[in-house]
C-alpha cells in the first residue's frame, strides 16, 4: 500500500496519542488509586431492602477512626437518608442502591457519581477534608418527578458532627387505681466508636432528674426514670428529655382507671 | 427527459423515487424533532414554559427517538441506495423489495410515534415515556417496541438489498475492486448486523414480552448492556453516511480528489471491527460490571479515536488538494481558494470543524476516571450535539443541497438561504453546546425538566447559571431558525419547476486510487470474523457474570409504571399491522408515498 510520508507522519502521532490517552487513564486507576464503580458487591432483592441489615435503616455509620460508610437508598424521587450527614476529615464509602427503577447518585460539582440500579450495590470512597454542603442529584431519568429528586450532603465540623441517636418510650396514659408510676424508657445510642460523655437530662411535670453519663463507642445506654403517678395527680403532664442537641418529649395522662386494660402499653 | 442532462432521477428514476421518499421521511422527523428540542430548551432553561414539566419527558422521548433513530436512518438508507446504485453503476434487484423495506420501516415509525405522542394526553391509555434508551424497569406501551423491531428489520432488509445487488453486479464484475461508496456502504451494514443483535436480543426476548405481560420481570442491567451493546454502534451507524460524504462529496465539491482510496478502506475495515466491542463505556458508572472489563472497553474506545483521526487527515488533505487545484497558495492561504459561498462545502466543512471540537469532549467521556466528573451531565448533550446534532445533521442537510436536485429533477430553491442556513447551524450549536458542557461541568443533569433545586444551587466559577441558561436558549432558537431555512429551501425546491442544468451524478476521484489498496481490505469475511471474535471477547463475560449475579430475568420488581394494557387487544393490534406490513406493503407504498410526493 502506497502511503504518503506525511500520512505515516500522521498515523504515528495518531497512536502516540491513543497510547498517551491509555497511559494517562491507566496512571489514574494504578498510581492514583481513582478505582471504577464494580462488581465489588453481591447483589441484594429490591424488594427486601426493608430488613437489609444495611439498607432496611439507610444512615451513615463509622467503621474507624476517620472512616465511615454511608448506606443510601434511591427510591421515586428521594435519597434516603436525606441529608446525609458526615465529619469533615473523613474517608466515606458510600453504598448505594436503588429499589425500583434505575436512579443516580451524583453529588454535584464532585467525582461522586455513580448510577444506582435495582438489585445491584454501587460503592465508592471519597475524602471530606473541609466542612461544606453539597446537593445531590439524580442524573438518571427515573419517571415523571424526575426532577424533583434531590438530596443533601453535609460535610460538618467535627465538634458539630455525632452519631448520637435518642429515643424514649412512655406510657400515653396511667392509672391513679393501679398505684402506677409514669416511667421514661431512655436509650441512648452512640454510633461513632470514640466514648460519648453526656447529660441525660429529663422532665416529668415539675420534676427533673440529671444523669452524667458515659456512653461507650458503637453502644447504646439505657436507662429509666419514673415518678409515682399520685405525686403527678389526675390530668396531663408533659415530659421531655435531652441529651447534647438531642430532644424528645411528649404528654402523659394521668386518669383515675383505664377504660380497656390491653393500652397500657402504648408508645 | 432531456438528453443533455446527467442527474441521477435520469440515470435511476425508480431509485430516485425511493430515495427521495425516504429523504421526506427523514426531514419529517427532523420538523418534528426540531419542535420538540426549542420546547425542552426553553422549559429546562426556564426562559418559556408552557408544558407540564411531567410532559416534558415525552418530549424528550420524541426528540431523541425522531432525531437519532428516524431523521438519521432514513436520510442513510437514502444515500446509500444512491450510493450503491451510483457506484455499481446498476439499479437495485428488484424495486418492489426497496420498496418493501422502506414501508416495512415507515410503518414501525410511525407505531412507535404513536405510542410516544399518545403520552401527552390522557384520553388514549397508552404512553411510552421512557426516552430513546428505554432502560428497564422505565416500561413503555408494548406498541412502541414493536415498532423499534419493524424498523430495524426494515434496516436490515435494506442491507440485504444492497449487497443483493453488489452480489449481482460482482458476478458480472469478477475481478474488479470494489468500489469505495460500495464499500463503505456494505462495511457499514456488517457493522449493523452485528450491532443490532444486541437490542434485538433485548427487545425481543425481554422488553417486549416483559411489557405484553407475559414474563413478570426483566434483569435490568442486562437489558441496558445489550441495549449499549448496540447503543454505542449506532452512533458510527449515524456518523458513516457523514463519514461517505466526507469522502467522496466533499474532495469533489472542494474542486479536487480524494487524497487516498486505500486509507478510506483501513478506516471503515477499522469501523467495522471497532464499533462494537466498546458499548460498555457508556456503563462505566454501572455498579455490577467488574472495572476489568471497563478497562477493556476504554482501550477498544481509544483505539477507536484513530479512524476518525485519519479521517480528520485525508479531509484536509482532500480539501487542500481541492484548493490548490483552484489556484490556492501558501501555508494557509490555500484555505481563501475553498468555494466557500457554496452551501455544500461550507456546510460540510463547518461540520467537520466542530466534529474535531466534538473529538475533545468526547476524550473526557471515555477517559474512564474521568469520566466520573460528567456522566450523565449535561456536558454529554453538549458533546453529542456536536457529534450526531452537528457533524452529522449538519452534513446532511448540507449534501441535501445537492441530493435534492438529484432525485428530483428540480434546482435548488435558494442557494443563499441555504448558506445562511449552513451558518446559522454553526452558530447555535457553538453558543448551545458551549454551555451545555460548562454547565455540566458544574453538574447540571441531563434529562431533567427542572434543574432548578430546592436544597441548592449549582455554583459556577465563571459567569452563573443564568447566563448560561441564556446562551442555551439562544443557541436553541438560532437552531430553530436556520431549520426554518432548510425547510423553506427543501418546499420551494419541491415546488420549483423541472430544470434543465442539472449538475451530473457523480462522486470524487481519487488521487491514489483501489490499485493502491491491498486485495485484502476488501476481504469483508475475514473482517466479519475479526469483528465477531472481538465481540466475543469483549462481551461473553460481562454478559455471562451479569446473568450470573442477577440471573436472566432480574430480580422481583414492578414495572414502572405498570402497563395497563390487556393482551388480547394487543394481539389483535399486532396481526393487524403485520397483515398490513406484509400484505400491502408494495400498494401501500406505491399508492400513498408515491401519491404524497407527487
Ligand atoms: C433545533 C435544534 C435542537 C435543539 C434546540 C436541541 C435541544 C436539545 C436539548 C436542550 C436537549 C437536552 C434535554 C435534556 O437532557 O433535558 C436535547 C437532547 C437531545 N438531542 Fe437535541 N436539539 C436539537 C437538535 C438535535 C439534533 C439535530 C439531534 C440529532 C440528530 C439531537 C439529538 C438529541 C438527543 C439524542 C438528545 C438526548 C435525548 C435523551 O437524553 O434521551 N438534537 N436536545
Ligand atoms: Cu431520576
Ligand atoms: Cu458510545
Amino acid at each position: 500500500m502506497n502511503i504518503h510520508t506525511y500520512e505515516k507522519l500522521w498515523l504515528i502521532a495518531a497512536m502516540v496519542l491513543i497510547v498517551g490517552f491509555i497511559a494517562t487513564i491507566t496512571y489514574g486507576s494504578v498510581a492514583l488509586g481513582i478505582t471504577m464503580v464494580g462488581d465489588q458487591e453481591d447483589t441484594i432483592e429490591p424488594r427486601e431492602l426493608s430488613e437489609d441489615d444495611r439498607f432496611g435503616e439507610p444512615r451513615v455509620e463509622q467503621v474507624g477512626e476517620n472512616e465511615y460508610e454511608a448506606y443510601v437508598v434511591a427510591r421515586t424521587f428521594m435519597f434516603q437518608p436525606d441529608p446525609i450527614e458526615i465529619p469533615e476529615n473523613s474517608e466515606v464509602t458510600f453504598y448505594v442502591t436503588a429499589r425500583d427503577v434505575i436512579h443516580s447518585f451524583s453529588v454535584a460539582g464532585t467525582n461522586i457519581n455513580t448510577m444506582a440500579i435495582p438489585g445491584e450495590i454501587a460503592t465508592m470512597t471519597a475524602e471530606f477534608d473541609e466542612p461544606g454542603e453539597y446537593g445531590i442529584v439524580c442524573n438518571e431519568y427515573c419517571g415523571s418527578g424526575h426532577h424533583n429528586m434531590e438530596g443533601e450532603l453535609h460535610v460538618l465540623p467535627e465538634d458539630e458532627f455525632d452519631l448520637t441517636e435518642l429515643s424514649v418510650e412512655a406510657d400515653d396514659e396511667v392509672a391513679l387505681e393501679d398505684d402506677d408510676e409514669v416511667t421514661l424508657e431512655i436509650a441512648v445510642e452512640n454510633g461513632q466508636l470514640e466514648d460519648l460523655e453526656t447529660t441525660i437530662e429529663a422532665e416529668i411535670g415539675d420534676e427533673t432528674f440529671t444523669e452524667d453519663v458515659t456512653v461507650e463507642g458503637d453502644s447504646t445506654y439505657e436507662t429509666t426514670v419514673s415518678v409515682d403517678a399520685a405525686d403527678l395527680g389526675e390530668g396531663d403532664h408533659d415530659w421531655s428529655v435531652t441529651v447534647d442537641d438531642y430532644e424528645e418529649s411528649g404528654t402523659v395522662t394521668v386518669v383515675d382507671q383505664l377504660e380497656d386494660d390491653g393500652g397500657d402499653d402504648d408508645e | 427527459m432531456s438528453e443533455s442532462r446527467n442527474a441521477y432521477i435520469d440515470a435511476f428514476p425508480a431509485e430516485a423515487k425511493v430515495v427521495r421518499a425516504a429523504f421526506y421521511s427523514s426531514f419529517l422527523a427532523l420538523a418534528l424533532g426540531g419542535v420538540f428540542g426549542i420546547i425542552q430548551t426553553l422549559h429546562r432553561t426556564d426562559v418559556f414554559r408552557f408544558i407540564d414539566s411531567t410532559d416534558y419527558y415525552t418530549v424528550l422521548t420524541a426528540h431523541g427517538v425522531f432525531l437519532v433513530i428516524s431523521f438519521t436512518i432514513f436520510f442513510l438508507v437514502g444515500i446509500f441506495t444512491w450510493a450503491i446504485t451510483t457506484s455499481l453503476d446498476r439499479s437495485v434487484k428488484d424495486i418492489r423489495f426497496t420498496w418493501g423495506w422502506y414501508s416495512l420501516m415507515a410503518i414501525g415509525i410511525t407505531l412507535t410515534g404513536v405510542a410516544i405522542l399518545a403520552g401527552f394526553t390522557d384520553s388514549i391509555d397508552m404512553s411510552a415515556d421512557v426516552l430513546f434508551t428505554f432502560y428497564a424497569p422505565l416500561q413503555g406501551h408494548p406498541l412502541f417496541y414493536i415498532g423499534l423491531v419493524l424498523f430495524i428489520v426494515g434496516t436490515w432488509l435494506a442491507g440485504a438489498d444492497w449487497f443483493r445487488t453488489w452480489w449481482a453486479w460482482k458476478q458480472e464484475n469478477p475481478d474488479e475492486r470494489i468500489p469505495l461508496p460500495t464499500f463503505m456502504v456494505l462495511t457499514t451494514m456488517l457493522m449493523w448486523y452485528i450491532a443490532t443483535l444486541g437490542v434485538a436480543a433485548s427487545v425481543l426476548l425481554f422488553l417486549l414480552p416483559w411489557s405484553l405481560g407475559l414474563i413478570e420481570t426483566v434483569n435490568p442491567l442486562l437489558t441496558r448492556t445489550l441495549f449499549w451493546f448496540f447503543g454505542h454502534p449506532i452512533v458510527y451507524f449515524w456518523l458513516m453516511p457523514a463519514y461517505m460524504m466526507w469522502y467522496i462529496m466533499l474532495p469533489k465539491v472542494s474542486g479536487g480528489k480524494l487524497f487516498s482510496d486505500p486509507l478510506a478502506r483501513v478506516v471503515f475495515v477499522l469501523f467495522l471491527i471497532l464499533s462494537v466491542p466498546t458499548g460498555i463505556h457508556h456503563q462505566y458508572l454501572d455498579p455490577g460490571i467488574a472495572e476489568g472489563f471497563k478497562f477493556i472497553a476504554m482501550t477498544n474506545t481509544m483505539f477507536l479515536l484513530l479512524p476518525s483521526l485519519l479521517t480528520a487527515f485525508t479531509v484536509v488533505a482532500s480539501m487542500e488538494h481541492g484548493a490548490r487545484q483552484r489556484g490556492g497558495e501558501g501555508y494557509f492561504g490555500w484555505l481563501k481558494a475553498l468555494p466557500w459561498r457554496d452551501p455544500v462545502f461550507t456546510g460540510m466543512a463547518l461540520a467537520g470543524l466542530m466534529f474535531a471540537a466534538a473529538g475533545f469532549s468526547g476524550m473526557i467521556n471515555a477517559g474512564m476516571n474521568i469520566n466520573y466528573l460528567v456522566h450523565n451531565t449535561f456536558w454529554v448533550v453538549g458533546h453529542f450535539h456536536l457529534t450526531v446534532g452537528t457533524a452529522v445533521a449538519l452534513t446532511f442537510m448540507a449534501v441535501t443541497y445537492w441530493f435534492l436536485p438529484q432525485v428530483t429533477g428540480k434546482a435548488l430553491w435558494n442557494r443563499s438561504v441555504a448558506l445562511g442556513q449552513v451558518v446559522l447551524w454553526f452558530l447555535g450549536m457553538t453558543f448551545m453546546s458551549n454551555a451545555m458542557h460548562r454547565g455540566g461541568l458544574l453538574g447540571i443533569p441531563r434529562r431533567t425538566a427542572e434543574p432548578q433545586y430546592d436544597g441548592f444551587e449549582f455554583e459556577a466559577s465563571v459567569g452563573s447559571v443564568a447566563e448560561l441558561d441564556a446562551q442555551i436558549a439562544l443557541g436553541g432558537i438560532l437552531l430553530t431558525l436556520s431549520l426554518v431555512l432548510f425547510f423553506a429551501n427543501v418546499i420551494g425546491t419541491a415546488l420549483n419547476g423541472r430544470s434543465d442544468t442539472l449538475p451530473d451524478n457523480s462522486y470524487a476521484e481519487t488521487l491514489s486510487g483501489p490499485e493502491d489498496a491491498p486485495k485484502v481490505l476488501d476481504n469483508l469475511k475475514l473482517w466479519t470474523i475479526i469483528a465477531i471474535i472481538l465481540v466475543i471477547f469483549a462481551y461473553t463475560f460481562p454478559l455471562l457474570s451479569i446473568i450470573d449475579r442477577g440471573g436472566l430475568f432480574g430480580p422481583d420488581i414492578n414495572p414502572f409504571p405498570v402497563s395497563i394494557e390487556t393482551i388480547p387487544m394487543l394481539a389483535m393490534a399486532l396481526e393487524g399491522y403485520t397483515t398490513a406490513a406484509v400484505a400491502s406493503a408494495g400498494e401501500f407504498a406505491q399508492a400513498t408515498l408515491l401519491g404524497v410526493i407527487r
